[in-house]
């Protein structure tokens, strides 16, 4: 039999070891290996002031693997400087760093909570539509009330779209006159009709039972 | 189930598209039963109208810890050996030549199971090997095996199992590698002595430091029961134990895609399993 026993334990029990300082996790920013950064970025989880550190490498950094680590660190964090850092990005022209965003931000319902109004009035219609799919797996009480302001107000087909899509999911019956109201503002868009005709239907049973 | 609550039709597509969304893991019609009563269940013990104050509750509660529960709940398995067998045909027929291509002589293959739970799984990776792998006359193997309960530990170190749990196995195997005690099966010492057994927290950085160099990661139904926050940082520290070109088996409801872009996809003939990049960028 060629299995190692185990009389020669191969896992030491780990000593304690002293986490790096801000400056060390910054200097191992500039090291050629992925690996070394990534774990940099792990190490500011803990750090109070990771989030400046954090967010100033996003913009710099190309490695999939380090940017993830450092969306989950600011995750983590998760204080007001990592969450307006990550709302910022929303507006990125990079596709990674948005969808980076929006998955760390719906793990941040408390804290994403204040910039959604502002975000869902934002003036880029892109915004807006990034914005409802954070609201997809947010955990807040308002979501359904935030859905029901959008569909009453935005005047963008895809942007309320979004937003009756995922009302057939969170509406309840306080959906049904707002969603009325879409249906009858895009009558002239059958996607919208069908779409709203479905939702509506989905309440109603849901009502019933 | 009780009568006074009902799940229509509706709830039922509600639900597992919400389910599916939160956990990867797809309940089809013929499920409907068994999502129902574990339904059912939760609603009750919570003390909610219905459904749909439920479905609320398990929305929108904000540390989740009611989607949890019923997610645990949706998710129970038992543990026997050679569970999910084709990871073990993986294992030999694909993983492993794949792996000693870029070893150098000398250099030991270590395969990390995390969670050992009673240890059938790593003790099924030790059979595995010596029964069907020529390479084992070459390359020395460590196995280790982690979980974080203690109690789990002992029994897997005491090696002792059910009928049930042995089932599985083929009667040869059993007359070689068991031994009859009683109603139980008795794994042998050697067999014992190949695994090394561990308390570790996949979630504390500290025990994790000293989970390095792996070449092969079991995590098999554990994530499932793991937020996803937690499921993030459980695939960073994976990617950290794991050498460059190591793979990790997630079991068959779990899916590393949905959890992390760090890992390659490898589909073999056996079932599709994640690679650490040999080129880390």
């Amino acid at each position: 039999m060629l299995l190692k026993t185990r009389a020669k334990p191969s896992i030491a029990t780990s000593e304690p070891q002293r986490g790096m300082s801000l400056s060390e996790c910054e200097a191992r920013f500039s090291d050629g290996d992925a690996e070394v950064r990534s774990q940099a970025a792990r190490e500011l989880a803990v750090c109070d002031s990771g989030a400046r550190v954090l967010l100033s490498r996003l913009e710099q950094e190309q490695s999939t693997l380090v940017r993830e680590s450092i969306f989950t660190s600011l995750t983590q964090l998760g204080d007001s400087r990592a969450v307006a850092g990550m709302v910022e990005l929303l507006r990125s022209e990079d596709a990674e760093l948005r969808n980076g965003a929006i998955e760390a931000l719906k793990l941040l319902p408390e804290s994403v909570a204040e910039f959604i109004p502002g975000l869902l009035a934002d003036i880029d219609p892109d915004v807006r539509i990034l914005t409802i799919s954070i609201l997809e797996s947010l955990r807040h009480p308002l979501v359904e009330e935030w859905l029901i302001e959008v569909i009453e107000e935005d005047q963008h087909l895809n942007v309320c779209g979004a937003a009756l899509d995922l009302l057939a999911e969170v509406g309840t019956e306080r959906s049904v006159g707002p969603i009325r109201g879409l249906r009858e503002r895009f009558k002239d868009a059958p996607y919208m009709q069908f779409t709203a005709d479905l939702v509506l239907k989905r309440i109603e049973e849901g009502n019933a039972a | 189930m009780n009568e006074s609550v009902s799940i229509t039709g509706t709830d039922f597509q509600k639900f597992r598209e919400f389910f599916y969304r939160k956990t990867g893991i797809a309940f089809d019609e013929s499920k409907r039963y068994f999502v129902e009563r574990r339904l059912v269940e939760r609603i009750e013990a919570t003390r909610s109208e219905d459904f749909r104050t439920y479905f609320s509750k398990l929305r929108f509660e904000a540390p989740g810890e009611e989607c949890q529960l019923l997610t645990n709940e949706m998710t129970v398995n038992e543990t026997y050996f050679f569970r999910e067998e084709h990871h073990f045909d993986c294992l030999i027929h694909s993983v492993l030549p794949e792996l000693v291509r870029h070893k150098q002589p000398g250099e030991p293959i270590r395969i990390w199971c995390m969670p050992s739970s009673s240890g059938e799984e790593p003790y099924s990776v030790a059979i595995s090997l010596l029964e069907r792998w020529p390479g084992i006359k070459q390359w020395d193997v460590e196995i280790i095996a982690s979980d974080i309960d203690t109690n789990i530990l002992n029994m897997a170190r005491r090696g002792l199992y059910s009928e049930r749990s042995v089932r599985n196995v083929p009667t040869y195997l059993q007359r070689k590698y068991f031994s009859r005690r009683g109603e139980q099966y008795q794994i042998c010492d050697d067999l014992m002595e190949s695994v090394e057994f561990t308390r570790a927290n996949l979630m504390n950085p500290a025990d994790m430091k000293a989970y390095k160099n792996f070449d092969v990661i079991f995590c098999r139904n554990l994530l499932i029961y793991f937020d996803d926050l937690s499921r993030r940082l459980a695939a960073q520290t994976f990617f950290d134990a794991l050498n460059r070109g190591g793979f990790i088996m997630l079991g068959h409801s779990e899916s590393m895609s949905r959890i992390s872009s760090i890992f390659d996809v490898r589909r073999f003939a056996e079932g599709t399993i994640y690679q650490k990049p040999i080129q880390v960028t």
